[in-house]
């Protein structure tokens, strides 16, 4: 076993991942298993064979059901009356990525090493990514939800070759 | 395809007597009537106000079971469709996004409430862009930012935020997805998830 070897295949992977109408907790898992390194069968707890992963477009994930309404954020400024309550919306507005934050942050595990691996997690809302950091992706993770077409993206054959099901 | 333009009359309940045409032979449907638009012309001082009938498409010939009562049984579609199959949807909608009455396309009262709920879900997704509802003259749209959502069973504006979800063992649930699609096909084996 030499240090080559070992230097191999402990080396740290950098993946990315696009949330463009992606469920934020569906991203939030692939992350935090990607983070904690439990996808490679090298992994130990204490070996520190975390990844980095990079999200981005995280301003256009997309919720299912009312959750933009529904689903509250909670928080304690520490200070008496400091009970803040903010629906998703409203945090979204606020800051494009917290949210996806806030689900990795509760999906890795509550150890001291959950604050290391999301020093490894990059978030970005939008399309542009520094440069330093598009240099080291290697992969690109499979999106976990296949978005559904718009009616304008199908091509007028498709529509005509669609059966008319009724008529009047 | 949209439909462009339905006028109807206001006869709405009157049963006028068996659809003579293919299968169809439960429910009365009122004789068949194409689509039809109003057309304003401006002539200098006259106005023309027109109604003119649009070219009708025709129901593709040879439904796979011409013994089913409404065009999805006919179809064999029955428990296989959602909120994605815009092109289905769509031939029951109108060009500002409404759905069609019953008694005129010819579905069951279950599958027009799930072709509805589905119709509602795929607008509230934004599967719709050029349906949008007709406002009223001079008014500018504000763009407001958008959120990508799917599966939305409440309209976004009617919902009220949950500020305390419960204890670990009774928990409220968050509504998706709709429970008339409880009984749609699931080729996976993981049962649909209604809360989450």
């Amino acid at each position: 076993w030499s240090s080559f070897a070992q230097w191999a295949t402990f080396a740290r992977m950098w993946y990315l991942l696009d949330g463009k109408m992606q469920p934020p907790g569906k991203l939030a898992a692939m992350a935090s298993v990607k983070l904690q390194g439990l996808h490679k069968p090298v992994y130990h707890q204490l070996s520190d064979c975390g990844d980095h992963v990079v999200i981005m477009n995280t301003r256009h994930i997309a919720f299912s059901g009312n959750k933009w309404e529904q689903k509250v954020y909670s928080s304690h400024t520490g200070y008496p009356g400091g009970f803040r309550q903010v629906t998703a919306a409203q945090l979204h507005q606020k800051d494009p990525v917290a949210i996806v934050k806030l689900a990795v942050y509760g999906m890795l595990p509550k150890t001291l090493h959950r604050r290391t691996m999301m020093q490894r997690l990059h978030l970005f809302p939008d399309e542009d990514i520094p440069k330093d950091i598009l240099q080291n992706l290697v992969e690109e993770l499979p999106q976990p939800r296949k978005a559904p077409r718009r009616l304008d993206e199908y091509t007028q054959e498709e529509v005509e070759a669609f059966p008319r099901v009724w008529s009047p | 395809m949209a439909s462009f333009g339905t006028l109807l009359s206001g006869s709405g309940r009157l049963l006028r007597g068996l659809l003579a045409g293919p299968a169809a032979t439960g429910w009365f449907r009122l004789p068949a009537r194409g689509f039809r638009e109003v057309v304003e012309i401006q002539d200098g001082k006259t106005t023309i106000i027109e109604g003119r009938i649009t070219p009708t498409p025709k129901a593709t010939p040879d439904p796979p079971n011409p013994v089913g009562q409404c065009p999805i049984c006919r179809w064999n579609l029955k428990h296989k469709y959602t909120y994605e199959d815009v092109l289905l949807l769509s031939q029951f909608i109108r060009p500002h996004g409404g759905m069609l009455p019953r008694s005129i396309t010819g579905l069951c009262q279950e599958e027009h409430r799930k072709i509805a709920e589905c119709v509602k879900m795929a607008h509230r997704a934004g599967l719709f862009p050029n349906h949008r509802p007709r406002l009223p003259e001079g008014v500018v749209p504000k763009s407001k930012p958008t959120l990508n959502r799917y599966l939305t069973r409440w309209a976004p504006s009617s919902v009220k935020p949950i500020c305390n979800r419960g204890r670990r063992w009774n928990k409220v649930g968050m509504a998706v997805g709709s429970p008339l699609l409880k009984d749609n096909v699931s080729y996976s084996r993981k049962p649909l998830k209604m809360y989450h």
